[in-house]
């Protein structure tokens, strides 16, 4: 019998489907790896399974009993454990705070026994050869592979019959890595179920018995691991689109440098990249989600530092904050990620907010003239198609699409020709997505120089002129032509081999 | 292929493990308490320049009276404390403190068994309205600031209506208990050891440790099963509990009831624990250091006192060893998070 199975699970957040059709079943002493693009809805999964969100519709059951966990405790309680992404340490506790957490061996004075907690930890690194670790040092000195680490003897001192990894691999170093998956074999092999999620193809590869696909917050197939091909998994991963969304794809890159990034590094989230923007080109960003992407722009931009070197036009530039990056015609303007928050002032008008950053453009003598405002708030407006009903319309009362272009407009009456865009469609709807698209192409036309980040792969693929593929802060491969694909894009991304 | 025959092909991690056993990390471990440390250091310094200009200082009395002039601040800034740890704010201990010596100045009679039944009422009261102001945090997703003013407000105006103005009477045997003796040694330093005595035994309760966990990062508590709610409710219940304690100490020594007597120890009760090393941001921070920081406060009072200037220098002074402490702080806190990168 089946330990876990899932028909037809479905959870919205707001307007938004995270998963609809969800399928699902695994037995125990196997280790099964779950695989989808970024939003698929593999996290929303795990987050119902391991009791942190409630699904809305569909049922669970485990060992045939129907399961809806009200929160974490109630999911362990039935044997399940995750091992999160996102990790459930506490920072200021110690490794062995942190591991038997709301677990801990107590006194008869209900205080903590800590020669007993002493005791099982030892016992339990030792059990299942965990890298070293000392037990009383607090959590926020260790570093992020450490606190992975950490995490992992937390999920496993629950002693669950369920596991779950949530790309348990991804901040570790090669050995440890090698550790987990050996780890992983010994938990199946003591006839537990470990639900795997990787984005490394070849690690799923090795351990994996069976897969499950997920796409669009549905299960698109399932599998047994030797009966199907990477290029199979690759596919299903992504599906097909039709779509009649992009614009024709015009070259319209000169040989001018705009934008040449050289060794920039930031942390460890970003290092090491070089590349040359031309002008009238746009150059795609890709890669899977939280490989340095943002960091990149942020640092461009100079919300964030970042060493290494940049140059503008030609000239060596460096640029410490935002303000330095926007000046003028040699500068650089953003349409930032989270565009309610720090692109648009929502209870200002449409006018104001075109305005704001560029006010000493219409500013004779000190003295602000309004008829010049007036006449660069229409042209931009018309030029956008900006759907509000006067310039004085506030911007949060707009659509998601006009807001978006409000901030385009902001962004262009800078004047900075070096345009970055972090994912500039997300949440608008389809015509304006359409429009913007257009917007960018027309842009280039114009010798205007243009960075594209976009979460979703085909806008990458239809727009860009070439694709950046990032991993681990680094530039996997740079596609260009034909090997612009979502196959291509993925394949840099996730196979270690196929990197250029 | 199959599994077994593919050979492992991973990335290159960020960084290599660090070697197991290595010695005690003193310097860390320094660090962590400087903020501690340097409170100890002002408070031996005060006492120092205090011993100096004063005969009579390093002697049982002077400990005793010392101990008894800080103690409503001590017990008001333990449910601070506890709030702080947690990384929320009690700005509604001055209404508590009010409304409890208001209620013990009208109702406390020279019958000992309904003198009791009150305390017991004024008890059950603070931990309850303190318990209020956890649920409306958690249910309403509010800001502590904001609730914890409001309940405030609104105690202040019910102590208001129960005694407007300062005043009532507090039976003599219960003034007396802040002076009672056991081997020389007067009640409020006995309390001051059953204090520390608390903390030892609260920090490694398993509600203790819920609270520290939730204030150090709320969601990764969240996540291991934490009741964020039952933390809430806990928390603020246990603030006002002491709060309600801080106003039957304080009748002791004022010997009556005032409405407005609460917000001198609002604002004190946080910088107490902010001296003693407690985190605005939650998660850090020990009740000894808030203790501390407590006697810091209190005896500037008395160092402004015998320096004979003006006693408007008191909070001048209470100020300047604020801003030194978030100094110190803060400098432990980067150097400490230099040596982890």
């Amino acid at each position: 019998m089946d330990l876990v199975s899932v028909k037809g699970l479905s959870k919205r957040y707001g307007g938004i489907v995270a998963l609809s059709e969800a399928t699902f079943s695994a037995r125990g002493g196997e280790v099964h790896a779950l695989l989808g693009e970024n939003g698929a809805g593999k996290s929303t999964f795990i987050q119902i399974l391991s009791g942190a969100v409630r699904h809305d519709g569909g049922s669970i059951l485990v060992d045939g009993q129907d399961y809806r966990p009200a929160n974490p405790d109630a999911a362990q309680a039935r044997g399940i454990a995750a091992v999160f992404q996102e990790l459930s340490l506490i920072p200021d506790l110690s490794v062995e705070q942190n591991i038997w957490f709301r677990h801990e061996p107590r006194t008869w004075l209900g205080t903590v026994n800590r020669g007993e907690m002493r005791r099982k930890t030892l016992a339990l690194l030792e059990r299942y050869d965990f890298p070293a670790l000392r037990p009383d040092q607090e959590l926020r000195r260790l570093t992020l592979a450490e606190r992975q680490i950490v995490e992992i003897a937390k999920g496993l001192a629950k002693d669950p019959r369920i596991l779950i990894l949530d790309e348990a691999t991804s901040a570790l170093p090669a050995r440890e890595a090698e550790w987990l998956l050996k780890l992983t074999r010994q938990l199946a092999a003591e006839g537990r179920l470990v639900i795997f999620i990787s984005h490394r193809m070849a690690e799923v590869r090795a351990i994996a018995d069976r897969l499950t696909i997920f796409r669009n917050g549905a299960t698109v197939a399932a599998h047994e691991a030797n009966a199907v091909s990477d290029n199979e998994i690759v596919t299903q991963m992504i599906g097909r689109h039709l779509d009649r969304l992009y614009p024709e794809r015009v070259a319209t890159a000169t040989d001018r440098i705009a934008l040449r990034v050289k060794g920039f590094s930031s942390g460890s989230r970003l290092s090491g990249v070089d590349f040359a923007l031309r002008e009238g080109e746009v150059l795609g960003v890709g890669g899977l989600q939280g490989h340095g992407q943002r960091e990149l722009f942020q640092a461009l931009f100079g919300a964030t530092r970042a060493s290494g070197a940049i140059e503008l036009w030609g000239k060596p530039t460096s640029i410490g904050n935002p303000r330095q990056a926007l000046t003028g015609r040699d500068g650089i303007a953003l349409v930032p990620e989270d565009r309610r928050g720090q692109g648009l002032l929502l209870t200002k008008s449409v006018r104001e907010n075109l305005t704001l950053s560029v006010i000493k453009r219409f500013t004779e003598n000190g003295l602000l003239s309004r008829q010049k405002e007036a006449a660069l708030v229409k042209a931009m407006v018309d030029f956008l198609r900006i759907k509000a009903g006067t310039p004085e319309q506030l911007a949060g009362t707009l659509s998601g699409g006009n807001q978006q272009k409000v901030i385009f407009g902001k962004m262009l009456l800078t004047e900075a020709r070096v345009l970055l865009l972090y994912d500039p469609t997300r949440g608008v709807d389809v015509g304006t997505k359409g429009e913007i698209f257009q917007l960018m192409r027309d842009l280039a036309a114009k010798g205007y120089a243009i960075l594209f980040h976009s979460s979703d792969m085909p806008e990458l693929v239809h727009v860009a002129d070439r694709v950046m593929v990032m991993r681990n802060g680094r530039i996997a491969a740079t596609l260009e032509g034909a090997l612009i694909s979502e196959e291509g894009i993925l394949g840099a991304a996730m196979l270690e081999t196929r990197a250029a | 292929m199959s599994a077994a025959e593919r050979p492992l092909e991973m990335a290159q991690g960020p960084a290599e493990m660090k070697p197991s056993k290595v010695a005690i990390d003193w310097r860390g471990r320094l660090l962590d308490r400087a903020p501690f440390l340097v409170a100890c250091l002002m408070l031996a310094l005060i006492i120092g320049i205090y011993g100096s200009l004063q005969s009579g200082v390093f002697t049982l009395d002077e400990l005793n009276l010392d101990t008894a002039a800080a103690m409503t601040l001590m017990l008001a800034a333990t449910g601070q404390t506890i709030v702080l740890v947690r990384g929320g704010i009690d700005l509604s201990i001055g209404g508590m403190i009010s409304l409890g010596t208001v209620i013990a100045a009208t109702r406390f009679t020279d019958d000992p068994s309904t003198t009791a039944l009150w305390a017991l009422i004024i008890l059950a009261l603070g931990f309850v309205i303190g318990a209020l102001n956890g649920l409306l945090i958690s249910l309403l997703k509010l800001q502590p600031f904001l609730v914890t003013l409001a309940t405030w407000s609104i105690l202040n105006g019910v102590a208001m209506i129960i005694l407007p103005t300062d005043g009532g009477s507090i039976p003599g045997w219960w003034v007396g208990f802040a002076s009672a003796q056991l081997f020389g040694v007067t009640s409020p330093v006995w309390m001051l050891l059953v204090l520390v005595l608390f903390w030892w035994w609260f920090r490694a309760t398993s509600i203790g440790t819920t609270i520290q966990a939730t204030g150090s990062n709320e969601k990764s508590a969240f996540l291991s099963g934490v009741s964020i709610t039952r933390v809430n409710l806990v928390t603020y219940g246990l603030s006002g509990l002491f709060a309600a304690g801080a106003a039957l100490f304080l009748v002791t020594q004022t010997g009556a009831g005032s409405p407005t007597i609460g917000k001198d120890y609002i604002l004190p009760s946080v910088a107490a624990a902010v001296i003693g090393g407690v985190s605005l941001f939650g998660g850090r921070g020990h009740l000894a250091g808030t203790l501390i920081g407590a006697f810091v406060l209190t005896l500037i009072g008395n160092l402004v006192f015998v320096l004979h200037v003006s006693s408007y220098w008191q909070p001048v002074a209470s100020g300047v060893i604020l801003l030194l402490s978030v100094l110190a702080s803060s400098v432990a806190e980067k150097a400490a998070r230099n040596r982890v990168q």
